[in-house]
């Protein structure tokens, strides 16, 4: 096996079944988010949405968490977003990596928020809270996601406006990207917040529920003959907003049986 | 809190297979007539759940997975890792539906 004695503290052999990458670059974004991009290996290849298993070598046998791949099919690197906990097996040495450094991930991609786990429709929802944006970044900047559906909706919830962030900007940034900017008018993206002030606040389900969130894009209710949805979030999120969707009409799917709707919790650690 | 993913009875003599497949850290085993997930792999993703067309796998912490928790993580140490998927059997859809039968596992690894 390789030894990789790039680090002073990552001198562990690279377990088999495993890619070594190379970090190139990293963004904080807050005090708990932030995002890294590192090198594709060539032989590697995975639907948006979908997640691998990521980790460092730092350890005989180091701790993996599943991370969502923020960036499309087509990218050259790969792009994850992650949060920070102050003691996470995982994210307490991740979120000081640099450029340069290993990263090791597991070879396999897998995941249910991916276009082949939905029936065709005009409209794909996509529900996000936190860094359960991150599948939805990999899809909203994927042609694919667009010849399949006419219209995405990409709602991201998040405690504070700075979480906000990531996605505001990679929406804003799609419109002017050469090989998926013409399709960047089929995407909405609608943003709200429940512990601060901004123009739209509160839950997603709240939203849904009471009306608001379709007199505000000016959508009509979601119905099963039009509307697909994925949610990314907290076990709670998921729960509820599985539930507003069910109440809709719409049929939870899967890989070997496409419906109307996808669930996936957010990986945190 | 979500530990694990178990599979349950209705497996036993049915093997549809299309469960390990999406496993992201191969924790699926197998022996002659069922499959289990080795629970300390597991990382509770989930993504295995809908793709069973029997619904057969659960997670943890719903009542019935009380022993199922036990003979999953047990057998998963006897039985070899699944990586390559074989043929169900022909009345799979039939043997799907069937209830109770925990007597007919065959506990020797394959």
């Amino acid at each position: 096996m390789p030894l990789d004695t790039s680090k002073g503290d990552h001198d562990y052999p690279i377990p088999a079944g495993v890619f070594a990458e190379t970090v190139t670059s990293v963004d904080h974004y807050t005090d708990r988010l932030f995002k890294f991009r590192i090198t594709r290996p060539a032989s590697f290849r995975f639907r948006s949405g979908e997640f691998v298993m990521i980790g460092l070598p730092n350890a005989e046998k180091p701790v993996f968490r599943a991370y969502s791949i923020a960036s499309p099919s087509w990218d050259e690197e790969l792009e994850f977003y992650s949060i920070k906990v102050p003691d996470g097996p995982l994210t307490e040495h991740l979120q000081k990596i640099k450029v340069g450094d290993t990263v090791l991930m597991r070879k396999k991609p897998t995941g249910t928020l991916v276009n082949d786990a939905l029936l065709p429709g005009k409209r794909l929802w996509m529900f996000s809270t936190g860094t359960g944006i991150a599948p939805f970044a990999s899809l909203f900047r994927d042609p694919e996601t667009y010849e399949k559906f006419d219209e995405v909706v990409l709602t991201q919830t998040c405690r504070e406006v700075a979480e906000l962030r990531y996605g505001q900007d990679l929406v804003a940034e799609l419109k002017d990207d050469p090989l998926v900017g013409e399709f960047a008018h089929g995407l909405r993206h609608y943003c709200t917040v429940t512990r601060e002030d901004y123009r739209f606040q509160g839950r997603i389900t709240d939203l849904m529920s009471s009306g608001k969130v379709f007199d505000d894009l000016g959508l009509p209710l979601i119905t099963p003959d039009t509307d697909r949805g994925m949610i990314c979030g907290s076990m709670d999120m998921l729960r509820d907003t599985k539930a507003m969707l069910e109440q809709f009409g719409l049929i939870e799917g899967a890989n070997n049986r496409p419906d109307t709707f996808v669930v996936e919790r957010a990986f945190v650690d | 809190m979500i530990i694990s993913y178990v599979v349950t009875t209705a497996c036993i003599d049915c093997k549809y297979e299309n469960c390990f497949e999406v496993c992201p850290v191969d924790c699926f085993y197998e022996a002659a007539n069922m499959i289990v997930i080795n629970t300390e792999e597991c990382i509770d993703c989930g993504v295995c759940e809908p793709e069973c067309p029997v619904d057969v796998i659960k997670p943890d912490m719903i009542d019935v997975a009380g022993m199922w928790i036990a003979l999953n993580q047990k057998f998963a140490e006897q039985w070899l890792d699944i990586c390559q998927k074989g043929d169900p059997p022909a009345d799979v859809d039939e043997l799907g539906q069937k209830t109770d039968k925990l007597a007919l596992l065959a506990e020797a690894p394959a």
